[in-house]
C-alpha cells in the first residue's frame, strides 16, 4: 500500500521540502503517489480529479436517454460504445483519485449527496437527436481542449488517465463533427434541428472552460504547481479558433451576435458569456440538476443487490479456502 | 459506507506474447476472477491484449524516485519467495506506469526491488509477491475467448479515419 506523504505549512521543514518539490515540478517530473506532497497540492487534485470522475459518471445520461432512441443501427452502436466509454472515464479517474488516500465510496457519497460538483454541462437536457451530435462535437470538442492540457499534469495517475481518456474523446469528437455536418448538409428539418441544438448548447459549451481568469481563484496555484497548464480562457481561445471556422463552413449560424474575427491577433472573438445562467447552474437550478441526482441515486440503489450478491459470494470462497 | 466496500486490484495487462507486462492501472471488484473481468471491461474494450493479471493493491509496495535514495534491502537470511518487480523508466506522457521488469528471489520487496536496480534503471518500482498475482491462462481458447472481441473490432488510432470536413462529409 503506498504511504501517503503530506506536508502542511507548519511543519518545520515545510518550506525547504516545497521547494523541492516546486523544483521537481519545473523539471518536468511527474509527481507520483508515494512522493512528498503539500496538503493543498492533495485538496486541489481530489477536488478536480473527483469533479471529472462525476461528470464523465454523470455525462452518460443525457446521451444514454437517446441509445433506445438512435435513428439507425450504426448510430445505437457508436452511441452505446460512446456511453461505454465515458463509464470507463469515470473508473480510471475514481481510480486516479483513490491514489491520493480517499475512497470511492466518500466520492460517490459526496455526488450522491449533492455536495459534490459535476460539469454544469450535464444539467441540460437532450431534446432532439441532433443534440447527441452536438455533444459529441462540441462538449467534447471543448472536454478534449481541457483534458489534452491535463495529459500534461504534474501528478503521474492523473496524466496518465488523461492520456488514455484523450485517445477515446477524440473518437467521439469525430462522430459527433460527422453527425452535425451531415445534418447541416441534409434536409430542411435536419438542419433546423441541428441549428436548434447548436442555438441550446453553445453558451453552456463555452461555460465549460470555467470562469474568467479574472474570476478564478485557484488558477494561478494551480499552474504554479503544473495541475493545469493552461489558463480557463486559453483553453477557451483554443477550442473558438478551431470549432468557430468550421461551424461557419457548415453553414451554422453560431448564436453570438459580437463574435468576431481580430486580424491582430488571431484569435475568435467571443461576446459576453451569460455568467448568471452559469452560476444559476452550479447551485442546483439548472434545468436537469434534480433528474440526474435522482437518476444517479436510483442506479445506485437498484444495483445494491448485485453489490451484496458478488460480495456474499466473495466472503463464501474466503470461508471456504479458509476450510 | 453501505458494506460493500471492494478491495482495490491493480490491473497488469500484456499486449502481445512478447511484449512485458504493464501495470495499467486499478478495479475495484469482490475477489481476483472479478477483477479480471472488470478489468477487461475497463482496459480492454479497444485494444488488443494478450493476458490480464491483477493482484491487490494493497499487497504492491512501491518506491517513488524520492524513496529510492533511503532504499534499504533487508537480507538477513530468511526464507524467500518470488516477486514481481514493475519499474517506471521515465517521466515522459504515458497510458503505463510500470513495466515488468523480472521475476526475483527475494527476502522481502525491498530486497526484489534492489535485485531489479542492477538490470533496470527507473524513476518509481513496484513490487508484488507472485503467489498473490492471478492472470488470465495464457492458453489459445482463454486468449480466444477473452481478447479476440476487443481485436476484432480493428483498434486503430483515432488519426486512422482522417479528418471530418463539411466537403468530406458531402462527397461521401
Amino acid at each position: 500500500m503506498v504511504k501517503l506523504r503530506i506536508g502542511y505549512p507548519e511543519d518545520p521543514d515545510y518550506g525547504e521540502r516545497l521547494a523541492e518539490f516546486e523544483a521537481r515540478i519545473a523539471r518536468g517530473e511527474k509527481i507520483e503517489p508515494g512522493d512528498w506532497m503539500p496538503a493543498e497540492y492533495r485538496r486541489q487534485l481530489i477536488r478536480m480529479i473527483s469533479q471529472h470522475a462525476h461528470s464523465e459518471w454523470v455525462g452518460m445520461l443525457p446521451e444514454g436517454a437517446w441509445i433506445p432512441r438512435a435513428p439507425s443501427l450504426r448510430r445505437k452502436l457508436i452511441l452505446l460504445a460512446k456511453v461505454q466509454d465515458e463509464a470507463g472515464h469515470g473508473q480510471y479517474l475514481y481510480h486516479a483519485a483513490e491514489t491520493l488516500g480517499i475512497t470511492r465510496e466518500e466520492m460517490v457519497a459526496a455526488l450522491l449527496s449533492g455536495k459534490a460538483k459535476y460539469s454544469n454541462i450535464f444539467n441540460y437536457p437532450t431534446l432532439t437527436w441532433a443534440d447527441v451530435g452536438i455533444i459529441g462535437w462540441l462538449v467534447d470538442g471543448m472536454a478534449i481542449k481541457n483534458q489534452t492540457m491535463l495529459a500534461q499534469c504534474s501528478y503521474g495517475p492523473y496524466s496518465r488517465a488523461m492520456v488514455r481518456i484523450c485517445a477515446e474523446e477524440t473518437f467521439h469528437h469525430k462522430q459527433g463533427k460527422e453527425a452535425v455536418l451531415l445534418y447541416a448538409k441534409g434536409s430542411r428539418k435536419q438542419r433546423q434541428m441541428v441549428q436548434d441544438a447548436l442555438n441550446r448548447w453553445w453558451w453552456p459549451t463555452l461555460m465549460m472552460a470555467g470562469p474568467h481568469d479574472t474570476d478564478s481563484p485557484h488558477t494561478p496555484l494551480l499552474l504554479r504547481w503544473g495541475i493545469k497548464t493552461k489558463t480557463n480562457d486559453q483553453v477557451r481561445q483554443e477550442f473558438l479558433n478551431e470549432h468557430v471556422p468550421e461551424l461557419l463552413e457548415a453553414g451554422l449560424r453560431i448564436p453570438d451576435p459580437h463574435l468576431r474575427y481580430d486580424e491582430k491577433t488571431g484569435n475568435w472573438i467571443h461576446g459576453p458569456i451569460p455568467w448568471d445562467e452559469f452560476w444559476k447552474v452550479i447551485n442546483g437550478e439548472g434545468p436537469m440538476n434534480r433528474q440526474r441526482l435522482l437518476a444517479r441515486r436510483r442506479a445506485h440503489e437498484e444495483g445494491r443487490w448485485v453489490r451484496e450478491a458478488l460480495e456474499a459470494y466473495a466472503q463464501r470462497q474466503l470461508a471456504q479456502a479458509a476450510d | 459506507m453501505w458494506g460493500t466496500e471492494w478491495p482495490r486490484f491493480e490491473v497488469i495487462k500484456q499486449d502481445t506474447q512478447h511484449s512485458p507486462p504493464q501495470m495499467v492501472g486499478s478495479v475495484h471488484a469482490a475477489d481476483p476472477e472479478h477483477a479480471l473481468l472488470v478489468a477487461r471491461h475497463v482496459f480492454v474494450r479497444r485494444p488488443a491484449a494478450y493476458a490480464l493479471f491483477v493482484a491487490p493493491a494493497e499487497a504492491f509496495f512501491h518506491v517513488s524516485q524520492e524513496g529510492l535514495k533511503d532504499l534499504a534491502p533487508r537480507r538477513e537470511g530468511g526464507p524467500e519467495e518470488a516477486y514481481w518487480v514493475f519499474a517506471k523508466r521515465s517521466h515522459r506522457r504515458s497510458m503505463v506506469y510500470g513495466d515488468l521488469v523480472g521475476r526475483f528471489l527475494a527476502q522481502g520487496p525491498e530486497d526484489a526491488i534492489a535485485q531489479a536496480l542492477l538490470q533496470a534503471q527507473g524513476v518509481a518500482f513496484w513490487a508484488v509477491p507472485e503467489r498473490l498475482v492471478v492472470g488470465t491462462e495464457p492458453t489459445e481458447e482463454v486468449v480466444e475467448s477473452w481478447f479476440a472481441p476487443a481485436k476484432d473490432k480493428r483498434y486503430r488510432l483515432q488519426s486512422y479515419y482522417g479528418l471530418i470536413t463539411a466537403k468530406g462529409v458531402e462527397d461521401a
